[in-house]
């Protein structure tokens, strides 16, 4: 030790004094001598696992120099041949077990072990390379993982825990299975990983990569002003936003100025981004819900109102309407269907889904006074939402102003007290799930109640012969109240289908309601017995064993199947000329599909049990009533997801004439043509389907296809029945 | 349309009407010294009901043009168009005394004859025809259809025979190529696709084209199965999948023919029944107003 308190040492010859406590490499780095390394950076605790900065201190076998202190006299050499075959030789077999070239060698050329291998003269290990791949997930908006090419250095792990102190990153496994993992075996994207970025940029190799979304940025035009992460964290609800994961991003994030007036974003048509209104106000609506897409109206002249004395109409009522209705947006905010226009003022986030899940847009919104909003990708609204400050603020805007009316936008809660409202304020929590994560398994203790604000829910149940679908939920829908209302567990399981978000309610707070309130408790129980004998049902149909085709076509999911006898009908077309007559002359039949037998399942609205047609709808325009049917509603957007995912194509887009806003004469309205989505709904206000009525020749048919096919599938009519 | 058991109420009414009515007939027409007369109290009775008979029968046509008025369903009208339309000429002839008469009455009765026997014979093609469509046509698609289904079949084969052709053709463009190219297809040279090409001009895009043509030997399956065997010993068997496909679509032709010709059966009685139904109510109306008048 010399006299300063410096220890000693020799490295390739060279003399250096360095203080007690210094790695070996450190030592060789501060005296300009490289030792190359892998899983060591300067930021981060040294670990010492790659081994590829052996060197030779004298010792019996060669030292990791990044753990190695230096020690009085040492001699350290770091660059002998027989160093290099020994790093060589864990740089090859490194090499074996990473897929050449990696992501990051593919698009920056600079992973580093690849690099390595390069410099050393590998080319291909001499090593048999792993035969199974391991996964890849790209479950993370913003950061693709790629499991083959990690070399297990442990950075991404030290920087998630020492730097930023998110603790999200570990590992798992033993042997040929261990593994970086987050939140010890979650998805990353279902983890609680806040997308910083650190792990990305620890990564020596192609693991853990930026990804780019739906575009890495946004068109700019002249209303755009792009935006630099350093401005970005200024903002307050940028506060505590990973710098480098901004400049990883950057122009997926850009600041936009709209003139009053002016048109942000149309209902129905596509988009990838969400807004954030910064300054300025925003009106959303709507269009107002005139042209009525169910069976036609009331009589118009003397002729109508004579010839409406032969039709006679039930009146259209759904059963669990309620005085108070909502159309459900993707806006913090619900609208009232009688004036469906609403306002958005600084803070408010609108455009979730559509970011998020590339749902059409659900609304129109439009600049009531100049705006400044920010507008964003879905990874930069990602992160927004795991960040802490945003989700606060987003918090307690939608506890002020949206809790009130989601809640009473349930029927069942309609009587709820605004007294009561107030209570629950400050208990519901937001919660959200990514794709494919469950939200409550099937058998667990029931613990909350849920109420879905943003997405999709999969409800499922689990049965000897499989999974059965039993509903798909969408915003204003409700799940939890089964268990908590005396089974005590959950008997069914939850999923997100995309990105969801849900307010939860406890259950302590929940059985407060319903002892508070015996009517909810009341009507509550009504739905429970109707859901839960609907399950019944299901499940003795799923047990049953039907023909493979006539699984095959679908026809097992209906409930209620028209079918046309090619054997009776004479292709008069008397349906179809029905069909029309009973929607102002847009017929929703076709007389064309597929064969079963000798019937012909015309293309029309199966009622299908599993109604894939729901899922996506942006404004929750179609849904199922309390009974069979499946309706869409007037103030369905036209955006044609319903009929995409019908998988029979059996909802068409039809144009009606609406009233709208002028753009020439603000204030007034005019007549325009916008499509809207139309299906079968059983001429819900007839005692009878028209296309049934009307055949002459006894050829048309409305069936339950379990009942009709009885004898095809293995039961009885009667057995049928009950089932 | 089947007439099964689903109508055995209707037929047991129309022949209890029936026998009622030649219960009341034959007295009625013994007893009378001039024989039966249209003219009687019971002749006007039979006259009255037949034609109220022929009238409800009639309605069938209105009842049609509002399928969505709940005044009965179709099936019910139907029955009774088929049933009671059926009675009126036994209900005609008993008010007539089983004579023509004069002029108006003559045709009147010949006109009925006419109505009934088309309708029996559109009840039978009613009753059989659409077994047989079912049966012989399972491409079947919407009448109206044809045509445009008929278009897309030839912009089909069009495809397949520029597709085969740019494989012949040493300067068509990579891409024609790769639209059909497979290994085999590569080495495919303009000589050998000139028999498809001839065939295809020559016999299969007229078939395709003219729908109305006679003899045209594509239009029977057997003719049409030694024909495209001949040709594919002319094709080397890269080609093969293309006649196959061309096939296919001369198949697919045939039926929407056979449809289009029994198509005609099912409902080409109508342009006989439809208006000499027409004829009969209005000359009917007609007879009943002079007859009541004069």
């Amino acid at each position: 030790m010399s006299a300063a308190g410096l220890i000693e040492l020799t490295i390739d010859g060279k003399k250096v004094a360095v203080p007690p406590g210094t790695t070996v490499f450190d030592a060789a780095r501060t005296n300009d001598i490289a030792i190359p390394t892998l899983c060591h950076q300067q930021n981060e605790t040294p670990v010492g696992v790659c081994r590829v900065c052996v060197v030779d201190v004298g010792a019996r076998v060669f030292a990791a120099s990044c753990v190695r202190p230096v020690e009085s006299g040492m001699v350290v050499t770091t660059s002998s041949e027989k160093v290099k075959q020994a790093r060589n030789t864990l740089v090859e077999l490194l090499m074996a077990d990473h897929p050449t070239p990696c992501a990051r060698q593919q698009s920056s050329g600079d992973c580093e072990l690849e690099t390595l291998a390069r410099q050393a003269g590998i080319s291909q290990p001499r090593y048999s390379r792993r035969t199974t791949s391991r996964v890849k997930d790209i479950s993370s908006p913003s950061i693709a993982v790629d499991f083959d090419a990690c070399i297990l250095c442990d950075r991404c792990i030290r920087g998630c825990s020492e730097i930023r102190e998110n603790f999200v990153l570990g590992r798992m496994g033993k042997g040929a299975n261990a593994g970086i993992a987050f939140d010890n075996s979650l998805p990353m994207g279902n983890s609680s990983c806040v997308s910083c970025g650190e792990c990305m940029v620890s990564c020596p190799t192609g693991a853990l990569t930026n990804k780019g979304v739906t575009g890495t940025a946004i068109d700019l035009d002249p209303h755009v002003e792009a935006v630099t992460p350093d401005e970005l964290q200024q903002l307050p609800v940028f506060k505590g936003v990973s710098g480098t994961f901004l400049s990883l991003n950057r122009g997926a994030v850009v600041r936009r100025h709209f003139k009053r007036g002016d048109v942000i974003c149309r209902e129905g048509e596509y988009g990838s981004t969400a807004f954030y209104i910064v300054e300025g106000k925003a009106r959303v609506s709507i269009s107002t819900p005139i042209a009525h897409v169910k069976t036609q109206g009331g009589a118009r002249g003397f002729f109508s109102k004579l010839t409406s004395q032969l039709v006679p109409r039930k009146a259209d009522e759904r059963e669990e309407d309620t005085d108070q209705r909502y159309i459900h947006i993707d806006a913090p905010v619900d609208l009232s269907y009688d004036n469906p226009i609403a306002e958005l003022g600084p803070g408010d986030l609108f455009g979730e889904m559509t970011c998020m899940s590339l749902y059409p847009r659900s609304a129109t919104v439009r600049a009531e006074t100049d705006c400044t909003m920010l507008e964003m990708l879905r990874n930069v609204l990602d992160i927004m939402q795991r960040n802490k400050n945003f989700r606060a603020a987003l918090d307690k805007s939608y506890r002020q102003r949206a809790l009130d009316s989601h809640l009473r936008g349930v029927p069942v809660f309609a009587g709820l007290t605004d007294e009561f409202i107030g209570s629950l304020r400050d208990h519901v929590e937001l919660v959200r799930y990514t794709p494919g994560q469950i939200i409550c398994r099937q058998g667990d203790a029931s613990d909350y109640f849920y109420l879905v604000r943003i997405g999709f829910v999969k409800v499922t149940q689990a049965h000897p012969g499989g999974e059965m679908v039993l509903a798909y939920l969408s915003r204003g829908d409700y799940f939890g109240e089964i268990g908590l209302l005396g089974n005590d567990v959950r008997t069914a399981t939850c999923t997100a289908l995309d990105h969801v978000e849900l307010v939860r309610i406890s259950g302590d707070d929940f059985n407060r309601m319903v002892n508070q309130f015996p009517d909810i408790r009341k009507k509550l129980e009504s739905v429970e017995e109707v859901h839960l004998q609907q399950n019944r049902e299901r499940l003795s149909l799923v047990e049953s064993q039907p023909l493979d085709s006539f699984l095959a076509q679908g026809l097992m999911e209906a409930q209620s199947l028209l079918l046309l006898d090619l054997e009776r009908c004479t292709r008069c077309d008397a349906c179809v000329r029905a069909c029309a007559d009973a929607h102002n002359g847009i017929t929703r039949l076709v007389r064309e599909g597929l064969r079963f037998e000798k019937y012909l399942v015309p293309t029309s609205c199966r009622q299908c049990k599993d109604p894939l047609c729901m899922v996506g709808c942006p404004v929750g325009a179609i849904r199922r009533r309390n009974s069979l049917e499946v309706v869409i509603e007037d103030w369905c957007v036209g955006c044609g997801l319903c009929a995409e995912n019908c998988p029979y194509g059996n909802i068409n887009l039809h144009p009606f004439e609406v009233m709208a806003d002028d753009p020439e004469h603000p204030g007034r309205k005019k007549a325009v043509v916008k499509k809207k989505a139309t299906s079968c709904d059983l001429c819900a206000e007839h005692e009878e389907p028209s296309c049934v009525y009307a055949c002459p020749h006894d050829a048309a048919h409305r069936v339950d296809p379990r009942e009709f096919f009885a004898g095809l599938v293995g039961q009885s009519p009667s057995q049928a029945r009950k089932s | 349309m089947r007439i099964d058991s689903t109508h055995g109420k209707w037929l047991i009414a129309s022949v209890v009407i029936l026998v009622a009515a030649t219960a009341i007939y034959i007295p009625y027409a013994a007893s009378s010294p001039l024989g039966p007369s249209g003219a009687s109290g019971l002749g006007l009775a039979f006259g009255i009901a037949g034609f109220a008979c022929m009238i409800f029968a009639g309605l069938l046509g209105a009842r049609k043009k509002v399928p969505v008025w709940r005044i009965g369903r179709a099936q019910a009208w139907m029955r009774g168009h088929l049933w009671l339309g059926f009675l009126s000429l036994p209900l005609i002839l008993f008010h007539g005394g089983f004579r023509f008469g004069g002029p108006l009455t003559s045709i009147l009765m010949i006109l009925l004859i006419l109505v009934v026997a088309s309708g029996v014979l559109g009840a039978v093609l009613q009753h059989y025809m659409p077994k047989v469509i079912t049966a012989e046509v399972p491409l079947e698609t919407i009448f109206e259809q044809i045509d445009r289904v008929r278009s897309q079949l030839l912009a089909e084969a069009d495809e397949f025979i520029a597709g085969a052709s740019a494989l012949g053709n040493p300067l068509a463009t990579a891409g024609a190529r790769a639209a059909v190219a497979t290994e085999e297809l590569t080495a495919i040279t303009e000589a050998d696709v000139a028999p498809l090409r001839s065939f295809y001009s020559r016999q299969m895009r007229p078939f395709l084209e003219k729908p109305d043509a006679r003899r045209q030997a594509l239009a029977d399956a057997a003719k049409a199965r030694t024909i495209f065997d001949n040709l594919r010993t002319l094709l080397p068997p890269a080609l093969h999948g293309i006649v196959e496909d061309l096939q296919e679509i001369c198949e697919e032709e045939r039926q929407l023919r056979k449809q289009a010709r029994l198509h005609h059966w099912l409902h080409g009685w109508l342009m006989l029944h439809i208006p000499l139904s027409l004829a009969l109510l209005l000359l009917g109306a007609a007879h009943a107003y002079m007859a009541l008048r004069y």
